[in-house]
């Protein structure tokens, strides 16, 4: 569970008591700057819905039945509305991971949306091709295509990254637009478009959907099977994760995705290299954008590709999943499980009280810059047990380094270059 | 061959230029600021969301004050305090600066939506009059030049505004001693506080520069080009505006630069109709031309040795 | 002292769990508006414009809200931020009893077709198309109405009236070439598109109809850059086929001199330039549909909103129709409602 060990964090209390005590405590402290930020951001988030004229409480509650399916008054089913919460989180964890892996190795992809969007097209090809093939084996290929997918479009920013320097951030927000126009020209009066529509292509068969946790058939908790489209994708996002922290902690690429991404000098003087290294960190991210791309179409409540992807946020919110989980495996299924609630409880609460989902978007802000700025570290003095050391976590470090990787080498050349 | 006549046709147009230094020139404010900003030390993946602030206000200001240059003056106001929550939280708090950033772009999403629906009674804002939209100016004489006179001297304020903060910025960043200390407290900020500069102020300043010149953009968006805010009208140019920041290796003109190819990509988008191309092609050339030319030509892009890293003053 | 803290730590973590338990505790009970056992309860949703689009969703939601204030019923509304979110929003509000789902766009015709069959109980009515089965072919639904509009028609009267100005040489260039300016090339879309195509070919068939797509509903500047092309190849009048987008061609041509036409709902107010609306009553439709429901009447299938019935129409801007143009508009409005023309429903490329 604490796979957010830092290589470098001396273990030294642990010596003095129990591993277990020292194990919890450790998740303890990783929790506390996050969890605290949450609460802030709840404190914040009522001073505006009472100044918008609503009512905080109820507005609270009817978050909470969205996103948990707790302090439901609406008539809502509680089990149906943890089913859609499963749904959201689903994707957010995956590409969280995405972005995760890149950030550990100092590299910013911003590109999770148009290598999500690669992943979706391979998956539905194959899903729609292959359609005659038994779900046992027409499924793993689908994930299989979108991995393939994903990882090729990301492949392209690690190779040029390595090969010509070009910077991550820059060639992975290019790809976004030539997918998101390759999106377009498939189903837009292209190849994909399914007959007599416009903008969507033909949904794949029920060979290639992915078993849901509640059977399709009769009615669950009041409310027809139908409507629970929670699948089992939630495991193969959890598996992913499982994968993440074993790849982070327990292997040698690990290892040198961790030392690239903390200083590219230190890890080359190491005998790393780190070209390689920064193509397969690339590789393996996108990969786990590709596999969310194939869940989207394998699992979810709807099962074709359709152009408004581009207009789709996931990737992006996924940015925030990952800062918000410091780039570890469980921070990560952590935060994706927050901010799936979050939209989800949203969509509820508007319906309800009819506060504009999107004071959501807010509370995730407030929920980044809490924890960014650590506030909680102005209280730390009178709450000494809050987390004695907030340590700053190595998902930080990779993120700055994101931006100023190579520092040293040749910045000073650099330093005054067009002067 | 046909494709090829059509292509000249439409690039020794005067309304293809024109239309491409104008979305040039708007993407190049926020990349100004970035550079701006970065260049002081601090990372700023933010202007997306300071431009939708700005863009937003403007409109509200317009429909209010029906006059443009008040909603200017909001507009950057509005940019600039989402960059002074940035600065504050990034140099104060020592925060991770891309976590602060990315909450400033998803608040501002949250933000202009949740007011735009709340003012208007959820109809969104009405269409900005003609006296509160930014005029076109035309200049005398010199906009009777063939084909120049129309892309250069025919075009709205804002683009020659732009192009003059450019100058402007690329003189002081690289010929004035403020320009000087601003990129010693970005590349070595120990040795400009030893030196005695003031690291904490001159980076509050580039970063509120970064959010006034993002205003500005929304503003140009908003009440210049489509007199009207549409809920995430800025649609991602923030994000265009940071990689041609780091495209043109956080130099203005650089910057500038790559702002042009996009905004020819636009200018191209536009003129579908007229290349008998695939629309969707087309559309993708100039990013598909961007990543050629930073990955043949422009190479690594190193940003400046303390960008992103909070100053601590003598270490903890 | 390390138990203290960590019971600490435990408290921080309870906290953000239990934050929302003890809202509930301390819970006023002021959920759902109170509603008594016969109010009629209808739950609208929006596409991913949402509801500040300027367009069909806002249209939708005026109805909506109108109905709420005129019939007593129960309005609430969800706005869907991503097209994951159709089925959820849809399914929060049929799963709850709602007595009709009101959905909003093309788009949701396949996440209708799928949450109609589960709750055959509940009423739907989908705007712009009809449910979409599994395989996503058409289908008719016991429990769903789907209102369409014969915007054709609507684009067919703009059509007459640029036709006949092109060809008394009214226009501002006099050039015989128009424009069409699309958002998403979906039905809807084209339906106005076609209809503009046939009205002015049968006044000017000299005219040439420039047609562009910019898909995009909410960034204004896509569908300004689009004018701006149309009106550099010779364009003087461009029609907007593009909800928010669309308000970037009324006032790029207002800047650049030339006619344009709004599209949904009256838009002479948004520019100077524009000289007539080809409006669809979403409001009207969405209105009367809520209204079925209450008094009994619901029918399912499809309604057709046509000029028969004023659900689409023909509205003056901010140019005085002259009397001999207005007749001829007058006329085929006639011959569209006896039938006696048909106005085509596809684009000509």
């Amino acid at each position: 569970m604490t796979a957010s060990t830092a290589p470098a964090r001396p273990e030294s209390e642990a010596a003095a008591t129990s591993p277990w005590v020292e194990r919890l405590r450790r998740v303890g402290r990783a929790l506390a700057l996050p969890a605290g930020s949450v609460v802030l951001a709840f404190l914040i988030g009522a001073v505006l819905i009472a100044l918008a004229g609503g009512d905080p409480l109820a507005s609270y509650e009817a978050l909470a039945c969205g996103g948990f399916g707790i302090s439901c008054f609406g008539g809502e089913t509680p089990a149906l509305q943890i089913s859609n919460t499963i749904e959201f989180i689903t994707p957010l964890l995956m590409a969280g991971l995405a972005v995760g892996v890149a950030f550990r190795a100092g590299l910013f992809n911003i590109g999770v949306q148009g290598q999500l969007i690669l992943g979706a097209i391979f998956a539905t090809i194959v899903g729609l091709r292959l359609a005659s093939l038994p779900g046992v084996i027409l499924i793993p290929l689908l994930m299989l295509a979108g991995v393939v997918g994903g990882a090729l479009w990301a492949g392209i920013v690690g190779v040029l990254k390595a090969f010509t320097g070009a910077h991550e951030v820059v060639t992975t927000i290019m790809l976004n637009y030539v997918a998101y126009n390759l999106l377009n020209y498939l189903l837009i009066n292209g190849p994909m478009q399914a007959p007599n529509s416009s903008q969507i292509s033909l949904p794949v068969g029920q060979n290639a959907q992915l078993p849901t946790l509640i059977p399709q058939e009769g009615l669950f908790f009041g409310q027809p099977g139908g409507a629970y489209h929670a699948s089992i994708g939630i495991f193969i996002a959890l598996a992913a994760a499982g994968v993440y922290a074993f790849l982070m902690r327990r292997t040698a690429l690990g290892y040198e995705i961790r030392a690239v991404g903390q200083s590219q000098r230190a890890a080359r003087y190491a005998g790393i290299s780190v070209r390689r290294t920064i193509i397969v960190t690339m590789l393996i991210s996108g990969a786990f954008a590709g596999l969310t791309g194939g869940l989207m179409i394998a699992g979810g409540s709807l099962h074709y590709l359709y152009a408004d992807l581009k207009f789709d946020t996931t990737g992006f919110d996924a940015i925030a999943v990952s800062l918000l989980g410091q780039n570890v495996a469980i921070g990560v299924v952590l935060s994706a499980i927050l901010f799936g609630a979050l939209h989800a409880g949203g969509l509820v609460m508007q319906s309800d009280v009819q506060i504009s989902s999107h004071i959501v978007e807010i509370l995730q802000a407030v929920i980044l810059f809490s924890l960014a700025a650590n506030f909680l570290r102005s209280l730390k003095l009178r709450l000494p047990s809050l987390g004695r050391e907030p340590a700053k976590p190595d998902g930080m470090e990779a993120a700055q380094a994101a931006l100023q990787a190579e520092v040293g080498s040749t910045a000073a050349a650099e330093g005054d270059g067009r002067a | 061959m046909a494709i090829l006549s059509q292509l000249l046709q439409v690039l020794v147009s005067g309304d293809f230029w024109q239309l491409a230094l104008r979305d040039g020139a708007l993407l190049a404010l926020p990349a100004l600021g970035g550079v701006l900003s970065e260049r002081s030390g601090v990372t700023n993946i933010a202007m997306e969301g300071m431009m939708l602030t700005g863009a937003f206000f403007s409109v509200v200001a317009a429909l209010s004050f029906h006059n443009p240059w008040m909603a200017v003056i909001v507009a950057m106001l509005a940019g600039g305090a989402m960059a002074l929550i940035h600065a504050f939280i990034s140099i104060r708090f020592r925060a991770d600066q891309i976590i602060s950033g990315f909450a400033i772009n998803i608040a501002a999403v949250g933000l202009t939506t949740f007011l735009n629906a709340k003012l208007s009674n959820f109809r969104g804002l009405q269409q900005v009059d003609p006296s509160g939209r930014l005029p076109t100016i035309n200049v005398p004489l010199l906009d009777n030049i063939p084909f120049l006179g129309q892309v250069f001297f025919q075009q709205n304020i804002i683009v020659y505004v732009s192009l003059a903060l450019l100058a402007i910025a690329n003189l002081v960043l690289f010929r004035t001693r403020l320009g000087l200390r601003l990129r010693a407290v970005g590349e070595h900020p120990e040795a400009a506080d030893t030196a005695g500069i003031n690291v904490y102020r001159l980076r509050y300043g580039a970063v509120i520069m970064s959010g006034l010149l993002s205003g500005l953009a929304g503003a140009f968006l908003a009440i210049g080009i489509a007199n009207i805010f549409n809920d995430n009208m800025t649609s991602g140019r923030g994000y265009i505006a940071l990689a041609a920041m780091i495209f043109g290796k956080w130099t203005p003109w650089g910057a500038f630069v790559a702002c042009m190819i996009f905004g020819v990509g636009d200018a191209l988008a536009a003129s579908t109709g007229v290349i008998n191309v695939p629309q969707y092609f087309l559309q993708m050339v100039p990013y598909v031309l961007a990543l050629v030319v930073l990955a043949g030509l422009v190479g690594r892009s190193t940003p400046p040795a303390a960008d992103g890293i909070p100053y601590t003053p003598g270490g903890e | 002292m390390s138990r203290t803290r960590m019971r600490l730590v435990a408290l921080a973590t309870c906290l953000m769990l239990l934050l929302p338990v003890l809202a509930a505790c301390g819970g006023t009970s002021s959920t759902s508006g109170g509603s008594s056992a016969n109010t009629i309860k209808v739950g609208l949703v929006t596409d991913t414009g949402g509801l500040n689009d300027k367009g069909f969703n806002s249209l939708a939601n005026q109805g909506l809200q109108k109905a709420k204030s005129e019939l007593g019923i129960q309005a609430d509304v969800t706005q869907s931020t991503k097209a994951s979110d159709y089925v959820p929003n849809l399914t929060n509000f049929a799963s709850r009893g709602y007595n009709l789902v009101i959905a909003v766009g093309f788009l949701m015709a396949s996440a209708v077709g799928q949450v109609s069959q589960q709750y055959p109980n509940v009423k739907f009515a989908l705007i712009d198309s009809t449910p979409a089965d599994a395989k996503g072919n058409s289908v008719t639904r016991s429990n769903v109405t789907s209102l369409l509009f014969k915007e054709q028609e609507a684009g067919a009267l703009v059509g007459i009236l640029t036709g006949m100005l092109e060809k008394q040489g009214k226009t501002p260039k006099k050039s015989h070439i128009v424009g069409a300016v699309g958002g998403q090339k979906i039905p809807p879309v084209d339906h106005y598109i076609a209809g503009f195509q046939w009205g002015v070919a049968k006044e000017d068939p000299s005219a040439k109809v420039l047609v562009a797509y910019s898909d995009e509903f909410s960034d204004p500047t896509p569908c300004a850059n689009k004018t701006d092309t149309q009106i550099s190849q010779g364009a003087d009048v461009v029609f907007q086929v593009a909800g928010g987008c669309g308000l970037g061609v009324l006032t790029e041509g207002g800047k650049k001199g030339i006619y344009t036409i709004g599209v949904d709902t009256d838009q002479s107010a948004s520019d100077q330039s524009v000289i007539a609306s080809a409006v669809k009553r979403v409001e009207t439709a969405t209105f009367d549909a809520i209204k079925s429901v209450k008094d009994g009447s619901f029918q399912s299938g499809t309604v057709l909103f046509d000029l028969k019935n004023d659900g689409v129409g023909f509205v003056k801007g901010n140019l005085p129709v002259p009397a001999d143009i207005q007749t001829e508009i007058d006329s085929v409005t006639n011959q569209i409602k006896s039938g006696a023309v048909t106005v085509p429903d596809t684009v000509k490329p």
